[in-house]
């Protein structure tokens, strides 16, 4: 069914205004006090809006070498998982007697909380390098590459194996070669499940960044910067780094649905 | 048809079978000993209801499946062989056109696939898809397309290769009863234009008569050549030729020749 400009219209008020209609109730009663009796709590640990945005506006110099910290670590991350994942998929979906299985094996990482997984690879690459800097980038990218890896592994295994019917018996009639098939068929065909992948992985890579800098020796990022701000009390600046963490959250997201539009404008 | 030459063998069927092994582990047999040659530019029918083994008769022809008996000749040529030739082009159930595609990139794909330089491949697709009267919707994608012109494509895409042979595994039977009348009428102007011998499965008798030279009707349980039946009507045919005697009474006959449905 087509839709109408109309319905369209429509959806996009659902999608897009209601939202930022109760975004900017929130930060009235945020602004205004409401929220904090709301919540039984103070202007110390929830200081208001305006003065986290002081801070950050303040501070934006030492706040921006946290954040391309840790969107290094989650683009890095994500490129890495991303590309292994996937290559995982064409192995697996080349050997389908195999592949199904191990697929399952790989999709249980996801099931391992980071928590739980970023300290135990950051134990595992202490020796990588002499310097902290470095064996720190090195564990955060890992966690964030094992957790990206997942979700594109089955995902493009789908993509790569779930072909529209008929479409593998028409490669044989043109008696093309299994890499012909992968080029013609099976990696466009995988296209968008990519991007359902990414969906899920983008977010994915930038908790697994904020978290595994908890854990991090070198101290360095915006998830940090929230944890160090917060033993010390300073929850304005913590706040701030939240709103930070948020931000590149979003803005990841909204770079990959404009990219999403573009490859699969064809298709839609 | 005048014009055949009537020792001309295309494509020869001796004794073919086909056993599945079901999934409780018995042997389900669904074709049993079908022999039969098909002429050169002949259009030939296969008929019947579901379960009678006419679409494991033509992806045998195809080579998409083998049989486990008999044997299959295309002119002279292993089923294999003639694929690995490209000597048929094949028609499915559904126009099967890639999504990501334009309708002249999806005519394109069998000719980059053999490794036709760009522009002769654009030249003969475009012939193609001119052929089918879809010259228009050249750079329109599958799904701003309806059902008929879908499938139209999907013939036009057969073609390309300039096949000897065109298998077409019910390709009308999702689309609605005027735009199959009007396909029927055109598939019959791009077979006298381009002489392939055609083998069209079906369920629908109507079509069959309308279309073919010979309908040749299978029976179920197990899946068997069951008649066939010789259809003697002037061509060129029109959408007339359904309104005729004639017409009617070979449909009769076709009908009555089913066993055991």
């Amino acid at each position: 069914m087509k839709k109408t400009k109309l319905g369209r219209n429509r959806e996009r008020i659902e999608t897009i205004v209601y939202p930022v209609m109760f975004g900017i109730l929130i930060m009235v009663l945020w602004q205004t006090g409401l929220l904090h009796k709301l919540l039984h709590t103070d202007d110390y640990i929830l200081p208001y809006p305006d003065k986290i945005i002081n801070i950050i506006t303040d501070n934006s110099d030492k706040i921006m070498v946290n954040v391309w910290a840790s969107v290094e670590v989650a683009l890095c991350g994500l490129l890495l998982g991303s590309v292994i994942g996937y290559l995982i998929a064409i192995i697996a979906s080349a050997f389908p007697t195999y592949g199904a299985g191990g697929l399952t094996i790989v999709s249980a990482f996801n099931a391992i909380p980071i928590v739980a997984l970023a300290p135990v690879i950051i134990n595992w690459t202490k020796d990588v390098s002499t310097v902290a800097e470095e064996r720190s980038m090195v564990a955060k990218i890992l966690v964030v590459t094992v957790t990206s890896m997942a979700a594109m592994s089955v995902n493009a295994y789908r993509g790569l194996t779930e072909l529209p019917q008929f479409s593998d018996d028409l490669m044989k009639t043109y008696a093309a070669g299994r890499l012909t098939e992968f080029v013609k068929l099976r990696l466009p065909n995988s296209l968008p499940y990519i991007f359902t992948a990414l969906r899920v992985s983008v977010p994915g890579s930038v908790i697994g960044a904020l978290v595994s800098e908890y854990f991090a020796e070198y101290i360095i990022g915006v998830g940090r910067q929230i944890r160090e701000n917060i033993l010390i009390a300073q929850y304005a600046t913590a706040w701030a780094y939240i709103i930070v963490a948020c931000l590149i959250g979003i803005l990841m997201y909204v770079l990959l649905m404009i990219v999403e539009a573009i490859f699969l404008r064809k298709r839609r | 048809m005048p014009d055949i030459n009537r020792n001309d063998v295309e494509i020869m069927l001796d004794d073919v079978g086909m056993v599945y092994t079901a999934s409780d582990g018995r042997d389900v047999q669904a074709l049993t000993s079908v022999s039969m040659n098909i002429q050169k530019g002949e259009f030939i029918s296969l008929l019947g209801p579901s379960g009678c083994g006419k679409t494991t008769l033509l992806r045998i022809i195809a080579d998409l499946i083998k049989p486990t008996s008999g044997k299959v000749l295309i002119g002279g040529e292993t089923p294999q062989q003639a694929r690995l030739k490209r000597r048929y082009g094949m028609v499915f159930q559904s126009a099967v056109l890639y999504d990501w595609r334009t309708v002249i990139k999806n005519i394109e794909l069998p000719l980059e696939i053999i490794g036709i330089p760009k522009e002769e491949r654009h030249e003969r697709a475009a012939k193609m898809l001119d052929l089918v009267g879809l010259s228009e919707f050249e750079r329109h994608y599958p799904r701003q397309l309806s059902g008929g012109m879908q499938q139209r494509v999907g013939i036009a895409r057969a073609l390309a290769l300039q096949p000897e042979i065109l298998l077409m595994d019910e390709p009308f039977s999702a689309l609605d009863e005027f735009t199959r009348e009007k396909l029927h009428v055109d598939l019959l102007k791009i077979w006298r234009k381009t002489n392939k011998t055609i083998i069209f499965v079906t369920h629908n008798i109507s079509e069959s008569v309308f279309l073919s030279d010979r309908v040749c009707v299978l029976s179920p349980h197990p899946g068997r050549l069951s008649a066939v039946i010789d259809i003697d009507l002037p061509r060129p045919r029109t959408m007339d030729l359904k309104d005729t005697a004639e017409f009617t009474a070979l449909v009769s006959k076709v009908r009555n020749s089913f066993e055991g449905v």
